[in-house]
């Protein structure tokens, strides 16, 4: 295996800011010349910077990075963006339960909401399939 | 993502016809943060389980925002929940009734497309 193949991709702009940055551009001023004609007639490897694969969330939802909004009318029952698949969206529960002392405590509020999103999104530069739930 | 998890396989079933729809999981790890959305809220690990039902009606709903970039076509639904949820740092937890005896005052369920996926109709 030729040495450069790990040298080279280091001094990249993109490496420029990696932490290994000392480290591999010490190693590339003792490259040899022969060395260094090797490394241009080597094919450098090629990698993938497409992001994660998580969905997206709806860019504008809120400001508070909470990525969330009422269900409601004409409101998007989804959360994630570049999203095509089935949705469903509830809001405003109202129901009663019981703790473990035996308290009789209701629960649900205007914001008490649940949905799900359950098709195919767009993350990291290919369409992904997935099932997720807004608790 | 804030709110949102990944349902198991299996988790979520929905009739052929795309109009009922059931999610159940269990035991998922969240945080309890009753004074949410403060940002100094205090957060404590819960687990919750629940299920869930979707039933559409027969009123249709199509809400489209072209400037959103998104389309919702579906139906009102009816929507009841059960669900289960434990605080064991303060020794707490609570049980709903039986999900027949939850109503939800709005739910709709029907198909999305938004963002790249969608185009305006004309």
């Amino acid at each position: 295996m030729n040495p450069a193949d790990h040298v080279r991709p280091y001094c990249t702009r993109r490496r420029f800011l990696g932490t290994t940055f000392g480290l591999a551009c010490a190693a590339s001023l003792m490259l040899s010349h022969d060395a260094a004609a090797d490394d241009r007639q080597a094919q450098p490897k090629l990698r993938t910077y497409n992001g994660g694969t998580d969905p997206y969330p709806i860019p504008w939802l809120d400001k508070n990075g909470s990525h969330n909004q009422p269900a409601g009318p004409q409101l998007e029952p989804s959360h994630i963006y570049h999203f095509k698949g089935r949705v469903a969206r509830c809001a405003d529960f109202a129901g009663m339960g019981t703790d473990n002392k035996g308290n009789r405590i209701p629960f649900g509020t205007p914001t008490t909401d649940y949905g799900f999103m359950q098709g195919e999104y767009f993350a990291g530069r290919a369409p992904q399939r997935g099932t997720f739930t807004h608790i | 993502m804030y709110w949102v998890v990944p349902v198991p396989e299996g988790g979520l079933i929905i009739s052929s016809d795309g109009k009922t729809a059931t999610l159940e999981m269990k035991n998922i790890a969240v945080v309890d943060q009753p004074r949410w959305p403060v940002l100094d809220a205090v957060g404590m690990a819960a687990v919750m389980s629940f299920r869930m039902i979707w039933k559409a009606t027969d009123e249709p709903v199509v809400y489209d925002d072209p400037l959103k970039q998104f389309r919702v076509e579906g139906f009102k639904a009816v929507s009841q929940l059960e669900a289960a949820v434990e605080v064991p740092s303060i020794g707490f937890s609570w049980k709903s009734d039986p999900l027949s005896e939850s109503r939800a005052n709005f739910a709709i369920i029907g198909e999305e497309v938004n963002g790249r996926y969608y185009s305006p109709r004309r």
